[in-house]
């Protein structure tokens, strides 16, 4: 297993930039997310780790080894990083077996062990019955299954994941988590995992970047993004909720600062003491009659156990949760505790472009 | 793959590669048709015109142009005819039994000119033998009613009705059926939809595919040599043959000029429907997803049996006819079964010299063509399409350019270009492997197009998986890429075989002694009034190819779409 790490990383198409100066290290053995809208680079930044496109600058390291960059470039069949596609890529004139024994073939190694190997491979992906079907008789799971023994088999450096449940229908995809999770507990393996789906990035990755426009906007763990977003892009596509414009009022009340919404003020956690928005999640709305922020009901939809109801506050569009149902056009009390705060000066335009993205 | 920074190793490298491959296909693909470009322009002596004027004001000249126009166009008529009728008949109604009606209409065009020709030629006249078997011969010393341009006019039909027949067919598929059952809807019944609807869509296909038809013909060696010269019928081709044959190297500044001509026509025929197809052009909106079906209610079972009446006709009688003299103890005796003889088969087969050479030198460069063929196209199909640059794809625009061009024009070029060899006193004039140069140049698109077909298919992510778990680019060529395009790079390697089997245009004119393609042999042997053992060889390898046919017709499911040509 060895460490990833890109500095001052730049691509561009035909003279148009698709990665701008991307700047990440990535732990040995750590399971990072690329999450981001379609277009934001998350997967040229993948294909260059795996050295199927040549960078315009900046270096790639893998394990100390410079991988690309200054003139330098190892072929992807040099750098010992498995990759799982989003299409499986299984070859489709190999056997299950044959697919998972040819990175071994390649590497020559001598039979006993590369039988051992594949098996193992074949056990820990729970297919060993399956070992002389052809890729054309096996479902969708079983193929991504295959595509990750296959991967698993000559323990890669790295191994990179390209949108790999976007073929799957949505039953499969909770258990293919699991697989992936135990996949990455078992092996230890460096991952990479480009996804567009917030829930399989905060729920499978230690540390998820969030991308946008060839940057990366923030790279924490997924409860800090959650709690902490640094700016309206990361706020609005990470979790449910709203982002308000914000008043600064200059006072800190409980450790807390006061920022003003809605006329009214309030605390919240911040790491500025100038921010310009606040995030408001749905679980710092308390609904009650007497609170002097008013709000409008939207729209109320049961999730079981619960209802989520979009409400007009002044304007702006809130999600809160209720156990109760709520009429459509009846007007609520909002209360709001633990916001978080945050300065993002430029936030019009994202903003705007985020919502074309939703 | 085409941005910014140069980087040493890696997939840079292969980009490297590409000229290397590109350049001498080009040198053998296109280097002929140049030197004969440049040998028109100056009769290889200095830039002048005045070479040009004397052969194109020559009276001759003018009188094979003018056959070449007649049978020609009178040919494309008659396969426009026939081969509009077969597919708007097996494209458009509910008639039974498609594939083997289409399978059968697509024979003729895989069988050689000069062995349709020659099996027509027992089926007319006073000395056919299946007309003695019925008693309806004429008497003797009448005319073979074949020998005249109305003969040549009716063989090129039937030869071509087959291109005509594919071009329409592709045509009519890309028709959105909603026309046809908005036609329906607004009271129109089938005829009244075909007349209306469906013809002026298909027009332009109809058009393209008679262009087809015409450039083919005029390129056509075997029928018009076959039929035209014992009637001292010259057309353009047989003019060249004549003339090179008679008189050797000398006169090819002359029929360089010749060749070139008939290589202006064709291209002016080209020019003239695509002009015409512009003007005429529909933008199609629609799926085209179910065939049409009109149904034809009770003539349905009438158009069959003329349709199948048809194709004996023309496929089943003259091979029969064919048959029949191979059988025959000696020309003119009637056929019985008293006398019925295989003397001819083991003779041609197993005997005589000069046809086992023959059969020896066709299956070797139809061999040797096909495989040398495969191993370049492969790589090359690869790169063309991996590896896309500006040369690579000037190539691809340009690699048509001598299978299209009539095989008579791209046989002069190769001698011009292969007489003495550049740079050395060598020359491969007289040898055999000129031809195999020349078959290496005409039949090149028609191996790389169906493996381009598959490569463009393979998903890249099949290669960068290989890669990515450590095979290197011979590797996954050799494990991935290769298996996965075999089925087309066979059916191509069959097709290559079976159109070098046939060929007889290129190899009638750079054929010596000992250099023989079975093409020649049948011409010669009927020329030298060994009529019968020109059928027995004829019908063999008429066997061979619905042979090979068969072949790929039952892997036919496993090649992509537009691999095989008789299945569009």
């Amino acid at each position: 297993m060895a460490e990833l790490n890109f500095s001052n990383l730049s691509k561009k198409f035909d003279g148009v930039p698709a990665l701008h100066e991307i700047n990440a290290q990535i732990a040995s053995g750590e399971f990072v997310a690329l999450l981001g809208p379609s277009g934001c680079g998350k997967t040229t930044l993948l294909r260059l780790t795996a050295g199927f496109e040549h960078p315009s600058s900046g270096t790639i390291h893998l394990g100390g080894d410079k991988v690309a960059g200054d003139g330098h470039f190892v072929p992807p069949e040099e750098r010992g990083v498995g990759i799982v596609f989003q299409s499986y890529a299984l070859w489709p004139h190999k056997s299950v077996h044959a697919n998972v024994a040819y990175p071994l073939e390649v590497r020559r190694v001598p039979r006993p062990e590369r039988e051992a190997r594949v098996a193992e491979a074949l056990a820990l992906t729970g297919l060993s019955a399956f070992a002389n079907r052809m890729p054309s008789q096996l479902s969708g799971g079983q193929r991504q299954r295959v595509a990750l023994a296959r991967c698993l088999v000559f323990d890669p450096r790295a191994v990179l994941l390209d949108e790999p449940l976007a073929n799957l229908d949505l039953a499969l995809r909770a258990s293919m988590h699991e697989v992936f999770s135990l996949f990455h507990r078992r092996t230890k393996a460096t991952m990479l995992y480009v996804t567009h789906d917030q829930g399989e990035a905060l729920a499978l990755a230690d540390r998820v970047a969030v991308m946008e426009a060839g940057k990366i906007r923030q790279f924490a763990a997924p409860e800090v993004l959650y709690r902490e977003p640094v700016d309206c892009f990361v706020a609005g596509f990470v979790g449910d909720g709203a982002v308000v414009s914000a008043g600064i009022t200059g006072q800190t009340r409980e450790n807390r600062l006061v920022v003003n919404v809605f006329g009214q003020e309030v605390l919240s956690r911040s790491a500025t003491t100038e921010p310009s928005h606040v995030c408001i999640r749905p679980e710092s709305i308390t609904l009650c009659n007497d609170a002097p922020i008013r709000a409008r009901v939207l729209s109320c939809t049961y999730l079981g156990g619960r209802f989520r109801l979009t409400l007009d506050a002044a304007g702006e569009t809130l999600v809160a949760f209720a156990s109760q149902r709520a009429a459509i056009g009846e007007t609520l009390g909002v209360k709001l505790n633990d916001l978080w705060a945050f300065r993002d000066p430029g936030a019009a335009v994202v903003m705007a472009k985020s919502l074309a993205h939703a | 793959m085409n941005a910014s920074t140069p980087a040493r190793g890696g997939g840079r490298s292969l980009d490297r590669l590409l000229p290397f491959l590109l350049l001498p296909v080009a040198l053998i693909a296109l280097g002929p048709v140049v030197r004969l470009l440049l040998e028109g322009v100056t009769g290889g002596d200095g830039f002048t015109t005045d070479h040009l004027t004397t052969v194109l004001t020559r009276p001759s000249t003018g009188t094979a142009l003018l056959h070449s126009l007649i049978t020609a166009g009178g040919g494309t008529l008659l396969s426009v005819l026939i081969g509009a009728a077969f597919a708007y008949l097996v494209a458009l109604t509910d008639i039974r039994g498609k594939g083997a009606l289409v399978f059968c209409l697509m024979v003729p065009m895989m069988i050689p000119p000069q062995i349709t020709a020659l099996a027509w030629m027992q089926m007319a006249g006073p000395s056919s033998t299946l007309l003695k078997l019925l008693g309806i011969a004429p008497p003797l010393g009448s005319p073979q009613p074949l020998h005249s341009p109305g003969g040549i006019i009716l063989l090129l039909g039937i030869q071509h009705a087959s291109l005509v027949f594919l071009t329409l067919r592709a045509g009519l598929r890309m028709i959105p059926a909603d026309l046809v059952e908005a036609a329906r809807m607004s009271g129109a019944g089938s005829f009244r939809v075909w007349m209306q609807t469906v013809l002026p869509l298909s027009m332009p296909s109809l058009i393209a595919g008679g262009a087809m038809a015409f450039v083919t013909a005029l390129g056509n060696f075997g029928i018009p040599a076959m039929l035209g010269i014992p009637a001292g019928y010259a057309t353009l081709p047989t003019l060249i043959y004549q003339r090179l044959v008679g008189m050797g190297p000398a006169v090819l500044p002359e029929v360089a000029v010749l060749a070139l001509l008939i290589g202006a026509v064709a291209i002016i025929g080209v020019l003239f429907s695509r002009a015409v197809l512009s003007r005429r052009g529909f933008g199609l909106v629609g799926l085209s997803g179910n065939p049409l079906a009109l149904t034809l209610g009770a003539a349905r079972r009438p158009v069959e049996i003329g349709l199948w009446a048809f194709i004996f006709v023309i496929l089943a009688l003259p091979l029969l006819a064919l048959l029949a003299t191979s059988l025959i103890p000696a020309y003119g005796v009637p056929l019985t079964f008293a006398n019925a003889t295989l003397e001819a088969w083991k003779e041609v087969l197993f005997t005589q010299p000069v046809t086992r050479r023959a059969y020896g030198n066709s299956l070797m460069l139809a061999t040797s063509a096909a495989a040398i063929l495969l191993a370049i196209s492969l790589p090359l199909a690869w790169l063309m399409e991996r590896r896309s640059n500006r040369l690579s794809r000037i190539l691809d625009a340009l690699i048509d350019l001598p299978y299209a061009l009539p095989g008579v024009v791209l046989s002069i070029a190769c001698i011009l270009t292969f007489l003495n060899l550049p740079f050395t006193d060598l020359t491969l004039y007289g040898t055999i492997w000129i031809i195999l140069m020349a078959y290496l140049a005409r039949f090149f698109v028609v191996m790389l197009r169906p493996i381009q077909a598959s490569i463009a298919q393979l998903d890249p992510a099949m290669e960068e998986a290989a890669a990515s778990v450590g095979a290197h680019l011979g590797r996954r060529l050799r494990d991935i890429v290769l298996p996965l395009a075999a089925p087309s790079a066979a059916a191509g390697a069959i097709l290559v075989f079976l159109t070098a089997v046939n060929e007889l245009t290129v190899s009638a004119l750079l054929w010596s002694s000992g250099t023989e393609t079975l093409g020649v042999v049948i011409y010669n042997l009927e020329d030298s009034g060994e009529t019968i053992m020109a059928s027995a060889l004829a019908m063999s390898i008429v066997l061979l190819i619905i042979f090979l046919m068969g072949l790929v017709q039952a892997g036919a499911n496993r090649f992509p779409k537009g691999v095989i040509p008789w299945q569009s």
